[in-house]
């Protein structure tokens, strides 16, 4: 059998519908905005990581980056990693796969279209231990290239296409590479190798036409045992910067770490967008208990002068709020789903992540807020009514 | 050691502070109303009449003075002990019924009991005591504005008694009905003053005064006659 105070507040909501349903959509909208967005950040979140963890067991190693100034006013920059410095990284890198990155950008030219993009110099025996042929096959000849997946999208690309290297000038005279093979989709890539709109070209063809031959840009050690990272870090950290800093060592998880941080600030931007709809709600639900204790006064005089407590007084105004929350929050939820999958859709395109837990979890999450939020609303009302004179509220008409 | 009545208003007084200044609307009232008396409170509009209702119904605190009430000092009590003193003492009757609007008559009769022990009558008491008072027993399951006047003043009546009080404060019962059925209800209260209750009704009118064994004539926030 329910609490009369229960009932009560079910039948001054049945006898105000209209306006407790227009209040309840208020905290629908509420509800959804807040597991909508939540959803699409956890799905942004869940995305990125995916695309970035496949290669969270990777080193990377860079020359110190340290800009200064000479005597004459002339910037000068560290000129990347030497032979030595190789030498002693593949050393402390014991078993693990090193692998030397020459790397720039450059303008080509594919057909009569133009680009830009990166270029990277590998040798053809370490392409394999990090990036995925999607069609065709690794390089072979010295003007053999490969190609990252958007700039064969983007340029009609297959097999056996012609790339000019270099500034579109009809007075010189270009390199041109062939397209031996496709690369896969990295996304962006935690380990600094970012293909999707770069060229992959042999290492020789790169220092001769860009020089630094033995000088690299960036070492990758992928590392056999993720336990082990911090260890081989350390090991190369200690063999090469023994008196100076000559290299930065960061690692490709220590990176996810970061920009998931960064994400997970996004989400909660974009919730608090949502969370000021609530506000708006909150606003809407505190009007209409108002309107409900001041319609009210002579049943509180009634119920108060025969013998109700003021908190039985308060205890049914705060039904009333939560009853418009829970309808709120229902009917929020079930909407949130629904619009939260289109949103989901329509912004990541990629839905595979909706159904995880964390992107679920945003749904009651948006629910219980809503509740609370229509919960607090009513406090205030609630403690009016409950301490109203019941002399002057049976007096009211 | 003296016997205390019922009730004891030993130099009560009540002022209402207006922003025209203050307005004494009882003035230094001494009173015994003793256990099963039936009183009538008279007097011209403006006379306390209400205020002093107020008092006997424990809605209000005296300004100076002390309000004895089943030999509890009212002004010495909280809010919330005043509010059990009220739901198990008294029943009130209103001139305009008062009843819930939002829940059905029998509901209505059965909502003292639930406030007092906490959970829906099972006992049988709301309907016996609906039926006692004359209620058309098809009519329980319908809301006040369903009712006529005189079955809205029983189903009133009804929710007075079902705790079983010991004082029954009726303020001008019948002035919202017609004469043959306010009469039909004064012959209720009557009753209910030969089954031993204490019965305090405030009327205009001399011919419902005469029901009472006592009349309490007030002016202008005085006892004239008592």
């Amino acid at each position: 059998m329910t609490d009369i105070f229960f009932d009560l507040s079910v039948r001054s909501v049945r006898l105000n519908f209209l306006r407790s349903l227009l209040a309840s959509i208020g905290i629908v909208i509420g509800v959804v905005a807040i597991s909508s967005m939540g959803m699409l950040g956890a799905n942004l979140q869940l995305s990125v990581k995916s695309q970035l963890s496949s290669n969270v067991n990777t080193v990377i190693v860079t020359s110190d980056v340290v800009r200064t100034t000479s005597a004459s006013g002339v910037p000068v920059s560290a000129e990347g990693i030497d032979k030595t410095t190789l030498g002693d990284i593949r050393n402390a890198a014991g078993q693990n796969d090193v692998i030397p990155i020459h790397r720039s950008s450059t303008q080509f030219t594919i057909g009569s279209t133009d680009g830009r993009g990166g270029i990277y110099g590998l040798d053809p025996n370490d392409v394999t231990k990090f990036l995925t042929i999607e069609s065709g096959t690794n390089v072979r000849g010295e003007s053999d290239a490969l190609v990252g997946s958007s700039i064969a999208s983007s340029f009609n690309m297959n097999v056996g296409s012609r790339i000019k290297i270099g500034q579109n000038c009809a007075s010189v005279s270009r390199p041109v590479l062939r397209v031996a093979g496709i690369l896969a989709a990295r996304g962006f890539a935690t380990d600094g190798v970012n293909t999707d709109n770069a060229i992959v070209v042999p290492d020789k063809w790169f220092t001769d036409h860009y020089g630094n031959k033995d000088v690299y840009d960036q070492v990758n050690v992928i590392v056999q045992d993720i336990d082990q990272i911090n260890q081989t870090e350390n090991a190369i950290d200690v063999k090469v910067n023994r008196r100076t800093d000559v290299i930065r060592i960061t690692d490709a998880r220590s990176r996810l770490t970061s920009i998931s941080q960064t994400l997970g600030t996004i989400t909660m931007f974009i919730l608090s967008i949502g969370a000021i709809s609530l506000v708006v709600a909150a606003v809407s639900i505190f009007n209409v208990m108002m309107m409900s204790v001041k319609e009210r006064v002579q049943e509180i005089g009634i119920l108060l002068s025969i013998g109700t407590e003021q908190g039985e007084v308060r205890r049914m105004f705060l039904y009333e709020a939560l009853i418009l929350g829970i309808i709120g929050a229902g009917v929020g939820g079930l909407t949130s789903f629904i619009i939260g999958y289109s949103v989901v859709g329509a912004i990541i395109g990629n839905t595979s992540f909706f159904f995880m837990p964390d992107s679920l979890l945003y749904i009651p999450y948006g629910m219980i807020i809503g509740m609370c939020v229509c919960v607090a609303s009513g406090v205030y009302p609630a403690w009016k009514a409950s301490n109203l004179d019941p002399i002057d509220a049976l007096r009211n008409e | 050691m003296e016997d205390l009545p019922l009730i004891r208003f030993s130099d009560v007084s009540k002022i209402y502070h207006l922003e025209s200044g203050d307005f004494p609307a009882l003035k230094h009232i001494t009173l015994d109303i003793r256990e099963n008396e039936f009183i009538a409170i008279m007097g011209p509009s403006g006379s306390g009449k209400s205020t002093l209702m107020n008092q006997l119904g424990i809605l209000d605190i005296p300004t100076s003075g002390e309000l004895l009430i089943g030999g509890k000092n009212i002004a010495a009590l909280t809010t919330l002990e005043r509010t059990h003193l009220r739901r198990d003492i008294i029943g009130y009757i209103f001139q305009k019924f008062y009843l819930i609007p939002l829940l059905t008559a029998y509901e209505n009769v059965e909502y003292p009991l639930i406030l007092k022990y906490k959970k829906r009558d099972t006992t049988g008491r709301a309907a016996a005591v609906l039926k006692d008072v004359g209620f058309d027993e098809e009519l329980r399951s319908h809301i006040p504005s369903q009712l006529s006047g005189g079955q809205q003043q029983r189903v009133a009546i009804a929710r007075a008694l079902v705790n079983d009080p010991r004082i029954l404060l009726c303020d001008e019962p019948t002035g919202n009905l017609d004469r043959k059925t306010g009469f039909q209800i004064m012959d209720i209260i009557q009753r209910l003053h030969t089954e031993g209750k204490t019965v305090i009704l405030v009327t205009h009118d001399p011919k419902i005064a005469d029901y009472a064994g006592r009349i309490i004539q007030l002016e202008d926030g005085r006892v004239v006659e008592a």
